[in-house]
């Protein structure tokens, strides 16, 4: 690929590490999403329906199912 | 010669914290941006619907959905905290995912590059779960059967991620094939049709029956307004996480 310089637009970017704690996170916030937008305070039981309560227009607006 | 003018991006790769960064704070401006959008237009689609709920409340007399425990204007804040909430949160996992597939995408800069992945993530996470399960505002979901729907979400989402995998490799199979731009585009886009296809017909559908005191517009104007936020949102993190992205980047030789 490197020989054909008009073949590709595409120059090939070497290769990035991405750390654990990286994933990790991403994992962290989708879970804390799912909690937030979920109705049952089941996992949060004292503030689970709180938050949800709250940001329940962002779970409407985002098209997540709701009531 | 050209290869050295044609090349914006450095080509020493930058680290990962300084892309992760970056992507976050446009994720961050791209909720505000959707946050703002949802104040000015979706809750304006949303008002009908909840007038809509209170004079059924009102005339049954019984379950609701604990409305009160914030006002409205309360409600409105949460809606936009929301908003930014999700565009923070999906800026942290595209970060990690642009990270790892960053030398696989098109694109010089890592703003193109930042903009297409942005562009798959829209298709995949807000557009296919728009066609398969569009939203809905208050009071028109069965609340019996938010489970079920919520499954048929998170399925959808599921089967759109595998299938924009499976896509990404075919494109990599046909390039090391030596397959030139138009005829990897065009598998690309047929095998895309394909699995959008296969998801529509093969996920289950909605359960619900939409009640017949809703009227179709309150739905649709619901509808739209949330998947035009949802465009705002991602266009959001392509735009501004990209241009931060490439503003670390770009190489010195370059402007
Ligand atoms: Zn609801």
């Amino acid at each position: 690929m490197t020989s054909v310089p008009h073949a590709h637009p595409a120059t090939a970017a070497s290769r990035i590490a991405v750390p654990a704690w990286a994933w990790a996170l991403a994992l962290l916030g989708l879970f804390g999403l799912y909690l937030i937008a979920q109705d049952n305070g089941a996992v949060l039981a004292s503030m689970g329906g709180t938050a949800h309560e709250f940001f329940h227009d962002a779970r409407h607006s985002l098209g997540m199912p709701c009531h | 010669m050209t290869e050295v003018l044609d090349r914006p991006s450095t080509t020493q790769p930058p680290g990962f914290g300084t892309l992760f960064s970056r992507l976050v704070a446009g994720g961050l401006v791209a909720g505000a941006l959707a946050g703002v959008f949802s104040l000015l237009v979706t809750e304006r689609a949303i008002a009908p619907a909840l007038d809509l709920e209170e004079a059924r409340t009102a005339g049954e007399a019984g379950h609701d959905h604990g409305e009160e425990l914030f006002s409205r204007g309360e409600q409105l804040v949460g809606g936009f905290l929301g908003t930014v909430l999700a565009g923070v949160v999906l800026a942290v996992v595209f970060a990690a995912v642009y990270g790892a597939v960053r030398h696989r995408l098109p694109g010089r800069t890592d703003f193109a590059r930042v903009t297409v992945l942005a562009a798959v993530g829209f298709a995949v996470l807000a557009l296919l779960p728009a066609l398969k399960l569009p939203a809905s505002p208050p009071a028109v979901g069965d609340p019996d059967t938010v489970g079920t729907r919520t499954a048929i979400y998170g399925a959808t989402l599921l089967c759109g991620v595998v299938a924009a995998v499976l896509v990404g490799v075919l494109v990599q199979a046909l390039r090391a094939r030596g397959v030139g731009v138009p005829g990897t585009t065009v598998a690309a886009v047929v095998a895309s049709a394909v699995a959008l296809a296969l998801v529509l017909v093969l996920v289950p559908d909605n359960p619900d029956v939409i009640a017949a005191d809703v009227p179709a517009a309150v739905v649709w104007d619901f509808r739209l307004a949330s998947l035009g936020q949802l465009a705002v949102l991602w266009a959001g993190i392509g735009l501004a996480g990209g241009w931060f992205a490439d503003r670390a980047t770009r190489g010195p030789r370059v402007r």
